[in-house]
């Protein structure tokens, strides 16, 4: 009799925790908000902890495919250089196009400095370390130094934001091949950026009579205006073709890399 | 009783942080193991037959996985708690481990 007094009574404390539990999603912001702001001090010092150890690890084991590595990037640098050179022609030559329609130059973003300081257990969704007492609103797009897109702000608290990765299943925004490639110029091709989750990014509703190549950069457009014009999104790795289907897909290589990446940018305004 | 749910409170606090921030750059193919589950499922393997800290503990690590994801709180509570009743209630009655705690 006893023991069945003692076994209801910790089942009732814990169906009684569970309840308590359960009503705190009414405050969930200020729950989630009050957990954060004691958390984020030590899970800076664990992201930077983790950052440094896997890099370690990464160099130990890539040693021996370093050497090509390095020549691939010698190739790929000097193309690039080439590129450098035209482009900065086309935009000198722009500038004085723009000046001579009267049209002022493309504004710069205005952008805040911010820190990744977790991501989700089980989405593509990080934490950054500013949130509205910076000015950061919902749907603000996320970018890297490099003008990588990493994704859009989903929730807002005080100090914190949540950012939907373009990796998460219900991340979708329009895009398009960079026209420019190695000096020649290529058809527009536009499509659908689409999240598949766990990092994975496709490149959808491309029609069927567009060319799609391996190395292929895809870049954001204005459509839809989530995001600005022209950020990184990735490269096509494999196309896939159906014959009876309307559309192609090809798989992305997001340019971002959630391990490599520490300090991010929000764009306020574009 | 409550000085080891104040231990199992600090254990998964620190477990879930080593998850959300450590761990995450450790991922193969995107995929981090869930330690917070994986100590429940151990937890509740090994501790004994009569003693519920393994149903708390499950209470407490869902708890936290739902403080640091970005579904409903009580989510991850109901999926550790199925979790541990399972092994608890179901498993350990009918199958015998041999390092377990029996009494």
């Amino acid at each position: 009799m006893n023991l069945l007094f003692k076994k209801k009574k910790y089942l009732v404390g814990i169906l009684l925790a569970v309840l308590a539990v359960c009503l705190l999603n009414f405050f969930q912001k200020e729950v989630r908000s009050f957990f954060y702001s004691f958390s984020s001090p030590i899970q800076k010092v664990l992201w930077r902890a983790g950052d440094r150890t896997s890099d370690f690890f990464e160099s130990i084991i890539k040693t021996g495919s370093l050497k090509s590595e390095i020549e691939g990037l010698r190739n790929e640098n000097q193309e690039l250089l080439a590129q450098n050179a035209a482009l900065k022609n086309l935009k000198e030559e722009n500038e004085i196009l723009r000046e001579a329609l009267g049209i002022g130059l493309q504004k710069d973003f205005r952008l805040v400095l911010s820190q990744i300081i977790s991501k989700d257990v089980s989405r593509d969704f990080i934490l950054i370390n500013k949130g509205s007492e910076d000015g950061i609103l919902k749907d603000m797009p996320v970018i890297t130094q490099k003008k990588v897109l990493v994704g859009r702000i989903s929730e807002v608290y005080e100090n914190f934001s949540k950012v939907m990765l373009i990796s998460d299943k219900k991340s979708s925004f329009n895009a398009e091949i960079l026209a420019l490639d190695g000096g020649e110029q290529r058809e527009d091709i536009s499509g659908v950026i689409k999240g598949k989750g766990n990092f994975g990014v496709l490149f959808d509703l491309v029609p069927m009579e567009k060319k799609l190549f391996q190395g292929d950069v895809v870049i954001t457009i204005v459509l839809g205006g989530i995001f600005p014009q022209g950020l990184l999104v990735g490269e096509v790795r494999e196309i896939k073709k159906v014959d009876v289907e309307p559309f192609q897909q090809a798989e992305i290589v997001p340019f971002f890399d959630l391990s490599q990446a520490e300090t991010l940018f929000v764009i306020l305004e574009f | 009783m409550i000085k080891k749910i104040l231990i199992s409170i600090v254990i998964f606090y620190i477990l879930v942080l080593l998850q959300t921030s450590f761990l995450v750059h450790f991922s193969v193919w995107g995929i981090v193991p869930n330690l917070i589950l994986i100590a429940i499922i151990f937890w509740n393997f090994f501790e004994k037959k009569k003693s519920y800290l393994g149903l708390y503990n499950a209470l407490i690590g869902g708890f936290f996985l739902d403080i640091f994801s970005n579904k409903f709180i009580s989510f991850y509570i109901l999926i550790s708690l199925t979790l541990a009743i399972i092994i608890k209630l179901i498993f350990r009655k009918h199958v015998q481990i041999p390092f377990s705690k029996k009494a």
